[in-house]
């Protein structure tokens, strides 16, 4: 996996020019060696282009005020508290705040509900599970409500993530979504992959910011956990 | 590297970035067409690329061109861009299509490649002049067809091609959008769009130079996703959205490609739009301001393909309208990398004026059913 995600970073920084670096696996995700042997956690959801529309959104004040933002994300399998800290960090990237406090409920492994605040006073639900069937796309959805305009990655009147291309042969149904021409080839999953360890590559203050970001997310794991045992909140 | 030489100080395991060719000196001439702000990002970031010089048809296109603040100087005088760069290799023709001959006249005559615009003229003896001076010279000349560079098309072209529809029977598509005649005037211009002041029918007080001129990208795709040309040929004007133009704003074709497929086109102005001097936010009253769709039938299946979705949305600023925010956009990327690997490289672009030579005549032969009211034969 990583030998064709470090193809196409060299891809990248071949054609623009940029210091080198290798995606290796880290513990959870993907981490990026810099040459001096450093290592920098990847949060590709950081660069994933919807979440870079939304911010710009954010930033730009199309939206003003912003108030609360509604999250989901369901998986076939995997860890719904390691789901549930990668949607807080990117709420906390959109927010531009970090969190002060969270309450979690959840259900053994298969599902966790938050609610979570922000040092800047808004707020945040993230619902996430692990329990969609094997072969199912991941269901999510990223709403931000403020008092001027709601902005979100899913059109109105609809209830799960459309697609570029839907294909209807007589071996069913397929969907595309291809979202990068010059990393055409990979999986959405390691384009963001690769596209975090280029960002980081192109703008090295990124690596400072990104290892507190997921220090804050190992301590948004810990609270969830707590919360949930406790059944109450939990002050960060 | 010598024997004597010292260890790389660096980590062997990460791979060096190689030296890149010799960035190609380029420039762009006119400043009037709507893509022109679409090549500023990637003539500034793409290490293969100089861009040292713009020139600007007028005083007002400099002044819009100055918003941006690219940082590369802006000429108002072609002569006098050489003069203080006579490095320049290549010039992307961003101007209306009556200046396209002139310009591409001038870069052949002095072996400057080309990038031109998506419609280099509807004038097919002034088109076949443009083939000889580029072959003379012996330059590149590409044609703007971005949509080949689309992530989608090229997963649409792989599963075409995959035969998993078989063979194609029908295709449909939609090249709609906003107007953009109020930005770019020469776009309501038939004179400045279409090349002369052609009646669309008799008794029709329209032009040719509207909305058709503005969108060739599904008649070439059709071509090129079938690998067929265009046989027949019947489109018919609808009564114009916006009252004020003098050309068509509203119009559809259909007919049958030489491999029997049929088609049917819907290459409108159809998405109303604010009447903004320079492009921006909140320029489109209905939420998606462009739209490419294709829809497929083969003999084993079919594909619906949108060529710019799914994207993100909002209701904010400026207007407070549900809003389409558009999240995959890089197809001038592709279409820049192609230009310099086929000045570098000495090849022939995809898009190149003999091949994009049937589509100009598809539009014509368009034109030329609206004004006679019948099926035509494609020349």
């Amino acid at each position: 996996m990583c030998k064709q995600m470090n193809e196409k970073l060299a891809f990248l920084r071949d054609k623009y020019g940029c210091p080198a670096g290798k995606i290796v696996a880290g513990q959870p995700g993907c981490e990026l060696e810099l040459e001096d042997g450093d290592r920098v956690p990847l949060l590709p959801w950081r660069v994933e282009r919807r979440f870079v529309e939304l911010k710009k959104i954010v930033d730009g004040k199309t939206l003003e005020d912003v108030s609360t933002f509604r999250f989901a994300s369901f998986t076939v399998g995997g860890n719904p508290i390691e789901t549930a800290v990668r949607e807080l960090d990117l709420a906390v990237f959109l927010a531009g705040s970090p969190i002060d406090r969270i309450f979690a409920v959840g259900s053994g492994n298969a599902a966790y509900n938050i609610l979570a605040r922000f040092k800047n006073g808004m707020s945040a639900s993230v619902e996430c599970g692990s329990k969609l069937p094997t072969g199912s796309d991941v269901l999510d959805r990223h709403e931000i409500i403020a008092r001027r305009g709601v902005a979100s990655d899913r059109a109105v009147d609809t209830q799960v993530p459309q697609s570029s291309i839907y294909e209807w042969t007589t071996d069913g149904t397929r969907t595309f979504t291809d979202v990068d021409t010059e990393l055409f080839g990979l999986p959405n999953e390691e384009i963001w992959i690769v596209r975090a360890a280029y960002a980081v590559l192109m703008k090295p203050e990124l690596a400072a910011e990104w290892k507190s970001a997921a220090a804050a997310m190992k301590r948004y794991a810990d609270a969830v956990v707590r919360s949930a045992a406790q059944n109450q909140p939990v002050d960060l | 590297m010598p024997s004597s030489a010292p260890p790389p100080k660096t980590n062997p395991s990460i791979c060096e970035v190689k030296p890149i060719m010799k960035p190609v000196k380029i420039a762009m001439m006119g400043m009037t067409h709507g893509h022109t702000r679409k090549y500023y990002q990637t003539l500034l970031e793409n290490r293969k690329l100089d861009w040292v010089a713009s020139c600007a048809a007028d005083a007002r296109a400099k002044e819009v061109y100055e918003l941006y603040k690219t940082g590369v100087p802006c000429y108002l005088d072609p002569e006098k861009m050489l003069a203080e760069h006579p490095d320049i290799e290549a010039v992307v023709l961003a101007s209306a299509n009556e200046k396209h001959y002139e310009e591409m006249k001038f870069c052949a005559e002095r072996g400057i490649h080309i990038l031109s615009m998506k419609i280099p003229t509807f004038d097919m003896d002034e088109y076949d002049k443009m083939i000889e001076m580029v072959d003379r010279a012996g330059i590149v000349c590409q044609i703007e067809l971005e949509m080949h560079y689309n992530p989608v098309v090229k997963r649409l072209q792989q599963e075409i091609a995959s035969g998993k529809l078989g063979r194609i029977l029908s295709i449909q598509a939609t090249n709609i959008t906003l107007s953009p005649v109020w930005a770019f005037p020469w776009q309501g211009s038939p004179e400045a769009s279409y090349g002369k002041r052609v009646p669309l029918a008799p008794g029709d007080r329209r032009f040719r130079g509207g909305a058709l001129c503005d969108h060739p990208h599904i008649f070439d795709l059709t071509r090129w996703l079938t690998g067929s040309d265009y046989d027949t040929v019947f489109a018919q004007v609808a009564p114009n959205l916006r009252k004020e133009l003098e050309v068509e704003d509203m119009l559809m074709a259909a007919g049958k490609l030489k491999d029997g497929t049929a088609f049917l086109f819907d290459p409108s102005w159809s998405r109303l739009e604010e009447r903004l001097k320079v492009p921006g936010p909140g320029w489109e009253l209905f939420p998606k301001r462009m739209e490419v769709n294709v829809t497929i039938t083969g003999e084993k299946g079919m594909i619906q393909c949108d060529c710019f979705g799914p994207n993100v949305y909002h209701n904010g600023a400026p207007n407070d309208r549900y809003t389409v925010q558009y999240t995959y956009f890089d197809e001038w990327v592709g279409l820049i990398d192609e230009f310099v690997d086929c000045i570098r490289n000495h090849k022939t672009p995809k898009i190149n004026l003999k091949w994009h030579r049937q589509t100009i005549a598809f539009m014509n032969a368009c034109y030329a059913s609206v004004a006679s009211g019948k099926s035509v034969a494609v020349q």
